[in-house]
C-alpha cells in the first residue's frame, strides 16, 4: 500500500505556484523611514505637548502664588492706609494735641510783606478759652492713636500744663447776662 | 460568507480601509454635530458645569472735602465664618514643627484677634451645621490676624464697607450707606448713582483643585468704578465748628444746635456743623433725629434775626435810614389789630434810631420801621432772600420754610413777621440772607459740592452762579455797618466782638411753639448771625440752639459765634482790620 501511494505521488503533476513580483526592496525601505519619521514627528509633538502642559500648569501654581502675594500686599496696603487715617484724623490729632499742651492762639497776627507792617495785636497763646478742647466728636473708625505722648510731654517738661488740659472749648462766667432781644 | 483569499493582500488592505474609511466618517460625522450642530447646547452645559461665576463690584467713589482730604471712602472688610461641623483639633506648623492645636486654645485665639471672649467664639463655633458666623466686617488687621492662625475650618468673605475716617466730622453733611452699600442719607443718598458706579460680571473655570484654569476668564460686563465727589466742606474748620457747637449744646443743654459758615463772595457752605450729629461708621449708635442735617431739613421761627432783613428793606424802600428816628415804647398797640407787641425786658420810653432799635433788638421800634413799608412789598421781599423756598442745593429731605401766602397774612402776622415770628427757616436760609447783605445785596445760591468728577478723577470748581439783586448795595453796606454797632455797643451783641476785627451781627431769641398747647412755650431757638470783617465781608457764621435750658437768650451762642468767626478769619488768613467802623446816631 504505502509503496503503491508513493508511487501515485509520484506521477501526479506538480501543482503551479502563484507567483507574482514583490515590490523592490528599496521602496519599502522608503515607506518605512516615513513611517519612522511620522511617529518620530508624534512623539516629538506629544513630549512637546507635555512640556508645554507642565509648563503651563507650573505657571498656573506660580500665578495662583502671586496672587496670594498680591492679596497679602493688598492687604498690608490696606492696614497702614488705615492706620494712617486713623493717626490723621481730627479726633486723634486734637487727642494729641491737647495731651502735648498745644494752644490755639486766639490772636493772630500777620506781616505784610508790602509796607512790612505787623496788622494784630501780638499775644502770648495763653488765653485758655482759645485751648485745644479733648474731642468731643465721635469717631468709631478711630482705632489707631497715636502713642506715647505723655513720655513726649514729660520730656519737653511740658507736663506742668496738665492742669489746664481739661478745659473746655466754651466757658462762661458765672454771670448771666439778661436778653434784650426777643 | 466569503473568506477572503489570503493570497489576496490586496483586497484585504481595501476592507481595511474601507471599514476603517466608514469608522473615521462616523466619527467625522459625530465630530461634525457635536462641535458645529449641537456646539452650542453642549458648549452651555460644559460651562455651567465648570464655570464659576463672579461679581466684579463697582468701588464707591470717595468723597473728599475742599482741601482733599478724604470723608469717605471704600475698604475691604471680612466676615469671619467657620463651618462647626468641621470644628475638630488641627495640626498647625510652626518653624517646622507639627503642633497640634485644639479647639479651645484656636477658640482663644480667635477670640484674641477679634476682640471677643474665648466663650462667645465658643458657643459661635460649636454645633453640626456648615455654616456659623462669628464675626461681621472685621477689618483688615484682624482678617490678617485670622488668617495667620491658619485654622482649617474658618473661612472668610471679603466684602466691601465704607469707612468714614473722620468719623462725625461732616457726618450730617455725608450721610451713609445701608447695608447693601446704598446711600441713604446726606451726599451719599444725594449723589448715589455718581458714586455707586456700575458692577460688573465675568465667568471662569476652575480644574478639579479649585484653582483657576489660564485664558478661561470671561468678562461679561466690566464694572465702571464710581466716580469722586468734591464738597464745600473745610473738614477743619468743620471740626473745629462741631467741638464749639458739641460743647454749647451740652453746656446749654439744648435740644440741638447748629453753625454754618459761608463763603460770602462765592455761596460755598465751608461748614455745617451740628451737635449732636451722625458717626457715619455707626450711624444705629445715634438717635434718628441726629443722624440727618437740620442746617437743610430743620424749620423753626428765625426771631430776631429777621430784624435784620425788615430794616434793609425799609431803607431799600426809602422809607428810612440807620439814623430815622422812632419813638420806642416798651409796648406798643399794633395798628388795625386789638393786639399789643411788648418788647422782652420792661423800659422807659427811649427814642432810638433804627441802628439803636437793631442795637437793643426792640420789637417795638423794628414793628414801627417796618410798618412804613407796605406788607405786600415787605412779603416780597422776604420771597426775595429766599424764605420759604428751598435752596437749589436739592439737599435729601430739605425743608423750605415757610413763608405765608399773602392771604394768610393776617393782620397780626404782617406786624410780628417783622420780628421773625410767623414764618420759619432752615439754618442755611438764615445764613444766606446775612450772605446777601455781605455781598453787596446780591444773593447768590449756596453750594455745596463741585458735583461729580469724571471718570478720571478730574472735577471743576462750581462757578458761581450769577445771583439775585435783592437790595442795592447802598442798602446792603448801610445795614453791615448798622450791624457793626450791634456788636460794638449791643447789651448781648458784643460779646460775640472778635478781637481785631470789624463784626457786624444780630442776636436772636425765638420763641417755639409748644404743640401741646399751640402756643409759645418756655423754650427758645437762640441764634446769633454775624459777618466779617466788615469792610471786606467775606464770611457768615450761623449759630442757633435750640431749646436753649440754661441760658434763655442769644448770650448762649455769642461766645461760640464769636470762636468760631476767629477760627474761621485764621483759617483763611484774613488779615485783622485797618479801618474803623463810621459814627452812626443810634439815639436821639
Amino acid at each position: 500500500m504505502s509503496t503503491a501511494r508513493l508511487s501515485q505521488r509520484s506521477v501526479q503533476p506538480q501543482q503551479r505556484v502563484n507567483l507574482r513580483a514583490l515590490p523592490a526592496m528599496g521602496a519599502a525601505r522608503a515607506n518605512r523611514s516615513a513611517m519612522v519619521f511620522l511617529a518620530i514627528c508624534v512623539a516629538a509633538i506629544a513630549v512637546l505637548n507635555l512640556c508645554i502642559h507642565i509648563m503651563t500648569s507650573n505657571a498656573v501654581y506660580e500665578l495662583a502664588d502671586l496672587q496670594a502675594q498680591k492679596r497679602e500686599l493688598t492687604t498690608n496696603a490696606q492696614i497702614l492706609s488705615e492706620q494712617v487715617d486713623s493717626l490723621s484724623s481730627q479726633q486723634n490729632l486734637a487727642d494729641s494735641a491737647q495731651k502735648l499742651g498745644m494752644i490755639a492762639n486766639a490772636n493772630p497776627v500777620f506781616l505784610r510783606i508790602s509796607d512790612q507792617t505787623v496788622l494784630g495785636q501780638p499775644k502770648a497763646a495763653l488765653d485758655t478759652s482759645g485751648r485745644v478742647a479733648s474731642n468731643l466728636i465721635p469717631n468709631a473708625a478711630l482705632t489707631e492713636r497715636t502713642g506715647d505722648i505723655s513720655s513726649m510731654v514729660a520730656s519737653s517738661g511740658a507736663s506742668a500744663t496738665a492742669a489746664v488740659v481739661a478745659e473746655t472749648v466754651v466757658s462762661y462766667g458765672g454771670q448771666i447776662a439778661a436778653s434784650p432781644t426777643r | 460568507m466569503a473568506y477572503l483569499n489570503p493570497g489576496e493582500p490586496q483586497k484585504r488592505l481595501k476592507l481595511f480601509v474601507g471599514i476603517v474609511t466608514v469608522i473615521a466618517l462616523l466619527f467625522v460625522g459625530r465630530l461634525f454635530y457635536t462641535q458645529v450642530i449641537d456646539a452650542e447646547r453642549l458648549n452651555t452645559i460644559s460651562s455651567d458645569q465648570r464655570s464659576v461665576p463672579r461679581t466684579l463690584p463697582a468701588i464707591r467713589g470717595t468723597i473728599y472735602d475742599a482741601e482733599g482730604k478724604v470723608l469717605a471712602k471704600t475698604v475691604m472688610r471680612y466676615d469671619i465664618n467657620v463651618a462647626p461641623s468641621k470644628v475638630a483639633e488641627f495640626t498647625r506648623t510652626l518653624n517646622d514643627q507639627d503642633v497640634q492645636v485644639t479647639v479651645d486654645q484656636a477658640a482663644g485665639e480667635m477670640a484674641s484677634a477679634l476682640s471677643m471672649t474665648k466663650a462667645a467664639v465658643l458657643k459661635k463655633i460649636t454645633g453640626t451645621g456648615e455654616y456659623a458666623q462669628v464675626k461681621k466686617r472685621v477689618d483688615a488687621a484682624a482678617y490678617r490676624q485670622i488668617k495667620d492662625l491658619k485654622i482649617p475650618w474658618v473661612y472668610t468673605d471679603a466684602i466691601a464697607d465704607r469707612l468714614y475716617p473722620n468719623g462725625a466730622v461732616a457726618g450730617n453733611i455725608v450721610g451713609f450707606v445701608n447695608a447693601e452699600g446704598i446711600g441713604v442719607a446726606g451726599i451719599e443718598q444725594m449723589y448715589d448713582k455718581c458714586l455707586a458706579g456700575v458692577s460688573g460680571q465675568e465667568t471662569f473655570e476652575t480644574g478639579a483643585d479649585g484653582i483657576k484654569i489660564p485664558e478661561s476668564t470671561v468678562t461679561i460686563t466690566e464694572a465702571v468704578p464710581g466716580r469722586d465727589v468734591h464738597l464745600t466742606i473745610n473738614a477743619d474748620l468743620q471740626y473745629y465748628a462741631q467741638q464749639v457747637m458739641a460743647s454749647t449744646v451740652s453746656y446749654l443743654r439744648g435740644d440741638w444746635g447748629s453753625a454754618t459758615i459761608i463763603d460770602i463772595k462765592t455761596g460755598r457752605i465751608l461748614a455745617a456743623a451740628e451737635a449732636p450729629t451722625v458717626d457715619p461708621n455707626a450711624p444705629e449708635k445715634s438717635k434718628s433725629e441726629d443722624r440727618g442735617a437740620r442746617i437743610f431739613q430743620q424749620a423753626f421761627e428765625p426771631g430776631s434775626t429777621l430784624k435784620t432783613i425788615t430794616a434793609a428793606i425799609a431803607i431799600e424802600e426809602g422809607k428810612a435810614t440807620p439814623e430815622t428816628k422812632v419813638t420806642v415804647p416798651y409796648s406798643w398797640p399794633l395798628p388795625g389789630v386789638n393786639y399789643n407787641i411788648t418788647d422782652s425786658h420792661v423800659h422807659p420810653t427811649e427814642q432810638l434810631t433804627t441802628t439803636g432799635i437793631l442795637r437793643d433788638s426792640s420789637n417795638t421800634g423794628i414793628a414801627q420801621i417796618g410798618g412804613l413799608v407796605d406788607y405786600k412789598i415787605r412779603r416780597a421781599y422776604l420771597d426775595k432772600f429766599g424764605l420759604g423756598s428751598k435752596t437749589s442745593i436739592g439737599f435729601p429731605g430739605e425743608h423750605s420754610g415757610l413763608l405765608n401766602t399773602l392771604e394768610n397774612w393776617d393782620g397780626i402776622k404782617r406786624w410780628v413777621s417783622t420780628f421773625g415770628q410767623g414764618v420759619s427757616v432752615t439754618p442755611i436760609q438764615s445764613a444766606m440772607m446775612y450772605q446777601a447783605l455781605g455781598n453787596g445785596g446780591v444773593l447768590l445760591e449756596p453750594t455745596l459740592t463741585d458735583g461729580c468728577a469724571d471718570e478720571n478723577g478730574k472735577y471743576a470748581t462750581a462757578p458761581v452762579k450769577a445771583g439775585k439783586q435783592v437790595v442795592s448795595a447802598a442798602t446792603a453796606e448801610s445795614t453791615l455797618l448798622m450791624l457793626e454797632k450791634v456788636v460794638e455797643h449791643g447789651g448781648i451783641g458784643h460779646y460775640g466782638a472778635v478781637p481785631g476785627y470789624r463784626i457786624g451781627a444780630k442776636t436772636g431769641t425765638a420763641q417755639i411753639t409748644d404743640p401741646a398747647t399751640g402756643r409759645y412755650g418756655s423754650l427758645h431757638a437762640v441764634s446769633y448771625i454775624g459777618l466779617g470783617p466788615i469792610e471786606d465781608a467775606q464770611f457768615v457764621v450761623a449759630v442757633t440752639v435750640y431749646k436753649s435750658r440754661t441760658i434763655s437768650n442769644s448770650f448762649g451762642v455769642a461766645g461760640p459765634f464769636k470762636k468760631i468767626m476767629q477760627q474761621t478769619l485764621r483759617t483763611y488768613r484774613v488779615p485783622p482790620s485797618t479801618t474803623k467802623s463810621p459814627n452812626i446816631a443810634e439815639e436821639w
